[in-house]
């Protein structure tokens, strides 16, 4: 299954309705610069269902490690973005 | 002037409370290894059955504890009182409660014959205690979904569950914070939720506070058992669980913030808990 490459800004669009669906956050909460954890509240648990639902974007399984090191909306759209760009890593 | 410790009878009474608190923490040490070495393995070899040992020694431990609260009592550190207690025997809840003191496990568990409690996964690697807390089916706190799941199996089988959702002790004059776990393994395992409020007057062996610094006077500890209610009542539809968590989660910061000893909390919050309540009927049990 090929995955089409999208935009951070599409990608931007598509974590926020998740967040909004999921935690049921404000959408203008949803900006790059949010911290995951002390700006939207989401905790560890939160972050398994997170991951689920990013599998249906990236279209393949998401590693734990792959967002261990994301603090951020913005560090979690980078991570889309360098998975989808490279889908052999 | 209510200062009424004051004087010479006051200052010895001070001291008398340091001296007695500094013995009980070493009782309750020395006490735990050896009750680890002798009614534990005694009560574990009293059957071959499992289940059977796992409710004696959870039985065991309600009666070292209720021990301890009963010799604290007598020292003169506190007094304490309970309201709704009978609720605390009935199984197949999880029981919910605030945080205020080091010794609120060791008063709710005195009043409960049968409950399963987190403790440490620490625990797990010290020699004497590791047997105990396996034999009493006690859950170590894993991360997340693992911890979550193994709560929720055990209240499938029937069994009550102690959680303080603060996860640590209150920190007083901070505002009410809860992880949302407790939300979850009600919701997970559909389950009752009995909230229980716990408080401690005048404020003692809180966060921050070291065992020798006893307050102006012997403390009183008070135990009000909450009406159940049922996790499903927080569910919406089909709706994520972390929704569902998020709702269940606010009730319980609005129970707690309803709470008597606790002002200026989120007002609305309170109100929403008072209507939910509409008034538990809290019965006095000794």
């Amino acid at each position: 299954m090929s995955v089409t490459p999208k935009s951070r800004e599409e990608i931007l669009t598509y974590l926020r309705n998740v967040l909004v669906e999921l935690f049921e956050l404000k959408p203008e909460q949803i900006v790059p610069e949010a911290n995951l954890y002390t700006d939207l509240d989401i905790d560890s648990i939160d972050a398994v269902d997170l991951i689920l639902k990013l599998k249906d974007l990236t279209g393949r399984k998401i590693q734990p490690q792959t967002f261990k090191h994301v603090r951020t909306v913005g560090d979690v759209v980078d991570a889309i973005e360098a998975l989808m760009a490279n889908p052999a890593a | 002037m209510s200062r009424s410790v004051s004087g010479k009878s006051g200052k010895l009474n001070h001291a008398w409370r340091i001296f007695a608190t500094g013995f009980v923490f070493v009782l309750f040490g020395l006490g735990a290894l050896f009750i680890s070495l002798t009614m534990f393995p005694l009560l574990r070899l009293s059957t071959w059955n499992t289940a059977v040992a796992r409710r004696r020694i959870q039985r065991g431990m309600q009666g070292t504890f209720r021990l301890y609260m009963e010799i604290m009592r007598v020292l003169g550190i506190l007094t304490y009182t309970v309201e709704g207690g009978e609720r605390l025997r009935e199984p197949g809840r999880l029981v919910v409660a605030n945080h205020p003191t080091l010794i609120d496990v060791v008063l709710l568990v005195s009043l409960m014959p049968s409950v399963d409690c987190i403790v440490k996964r620490g625990l797990w690697r010290n020699p004497f205690l590791r047997w105990p807390v396996s034999w009493a089916g006690y859950i170590p706190n894993s991360d997340g979904e693992e911890l979550i799941e193994g709560c929720a199996a055990t209240l499938r089988r029937g069994h009550s569950l102690l959680v303080f959702p603060e996860g640590t002790r209150t920190v007083p004059g901070r505002p009410l914070r809860m992880q949302r776990g407790a939300a979850h393994i009600a919701l997970a395992a559909e389950v009752e939720i009995l909230p229980v409020t716990i408080t401690c007057d005048p404020p003692t062996l809180f966060k921050g506070n070291p065992w020798y610094r006893v307050p102006a006077r012997r403390f009183h500890m008070h135990v009000v058992v909450g009406a159940p209610v049922a996790s499903r009542n927080f569910r919406h539809g089909d709706e994520p669980p972390a929704r569902s968590a998020r709702r269940l989660t606010q009730w319980l910061l609005a129970y707690y913030g309803a709470a008597p000893e606790d002002e200026g909390r989120a007002e609305d919050a309170q109100r929403s808990a008072q209507a939910w309540l509409a008034a538990p009927a809290h019965r006095r049990a000794g």
